[in-house]
């Protein structure tokens, strides 16, 4: 269950061929997903940096 | 009773300062989970017989269409905690669940036709299980626009949580239409009363990545639904305090 399925790193990436397909499905959705939690963290920094600056005495 | 529980336990200030406490497990839970399964299914889960090394796109696509499915589910059962308990909490829940459903949901979609070129031989195909997902998604979008289109924020709120109870239909269509139709998408492989079609040595990498890709999505989850709430709550005392 544990030995790799793979002979070498050359074969890791084409796959038999369909290492286009996999490669190409895993990086696009990991980047969005990655991208998601950018944007998500960059709001929420920026709601309360608007809260902060909203209640700082002036 | 149920109306004074269900307020009691669900003030945005609790969630917001109980899943600020939750956020770095999830996160890193999901993150150790999802690269564990992911390397096990896409290096060391044998070939498939018949489809090669492309079904290792299954680990996925999978995973991303579970949560398509059950991220809406979750938005109908807080749509009708709004409707019938006028629960706000649930209202921002859903308007911070229906993006990241729409991405899911996207995924799925990109994945399952990526795989489709080589084991199909067509990337997109008008059958059941796919246009199903596809109004899935299609109603992710619409229930984000239509709650962007008013200036009344509890009126789009009520109206959202109308929309979500009402799209909820095509979540069991979903599920059921390999059974109900001939379609060109395969029937479930793994069922929760038992019984699966997939060797345990390409379950177990599945099991893992389903896991794991649901504790990442709650972390996302926990972000993008407190900065919401501190968006909407923000002339409240206790969002001062906080922040």
């Amino acid at each position: 269950m544990f030995d790799l399925a793979f002979n070498n790193i050359d074969e890791v990436i084409s796959m038999s061929g369909h290492g286009i397909y996999v490669w190409s499905v895993y990086i696009i959705s990991s980047s969005m997903i990655i991208m998601s939690f950018v944007i998500a963290k960059k709001r929420l920094n920026g709601v309360k940096r608007k809260i902060k600056f909203k209640n700082a005495p002036s | 009773m149920i109306s004074a529980f269900i307020h009691k336990f669900s003030s945005p200030k609790s969630f917001v300062q109980i899943t600020k406490t939750l956020f770095p497990f999830f996160i890193f839970a999901g993150l150790f989970l999802l690269i564990i399964g992911w390397i096990w299914g896409l290096l060391y889960a044998p070939p498939d017989a018949v489809q090669g090394n492309s079904y290792r796109i299954i680990f996925l696509h999978v995973p991303a269409v579970i949560f398509a499915e059950l991220i809406y589910f979750f938005m109908a059962i807080c749509a009708l905690m709004h409707i019938v308990w006028r629960v706000k909490l649930a209202a921002y829940l859903i308007k911070s669940a229906a993006p990241i459903g729409a991405m899911i949901t996207f995924i799925g979609l990109f994945s399952g036709s990526v795989w489709g070129i080589p084991t199909w031989g067509t990337w997109w195909q008008w059958d059941a299980r796919i246009t199903s997902t596809l109004i899935l998604f299609i109603m992710y979008l619409g229930i984000l626009t239509l709650h962007g289109s008013f200036s009344n924020l509890e009126k789009s709120d009520r109206l959202m949580s109308i929309l979500v109870v009402i799209g909820v239909v095509n979540i069991p269509i979903i599920k059921k239409s390999v059974d109900w139709w001939s379609t060109l998408h395969q029937p479930a492989s793994i069922s929760v009363s038992g019984g699966s079609a997939i060797d345990p040595s390409m379950m177990y990498p599945l099991l893992i990545s389903v896991i794991g890709l649901g504790f990442t999505l709650i972390s996302l989850g926990i972000l993008t639904s407190r900065s919401y709430i501190l968006t909407r709550e923000k002339n409240k005392k206790w969002v001062s305090e906080y922040v």
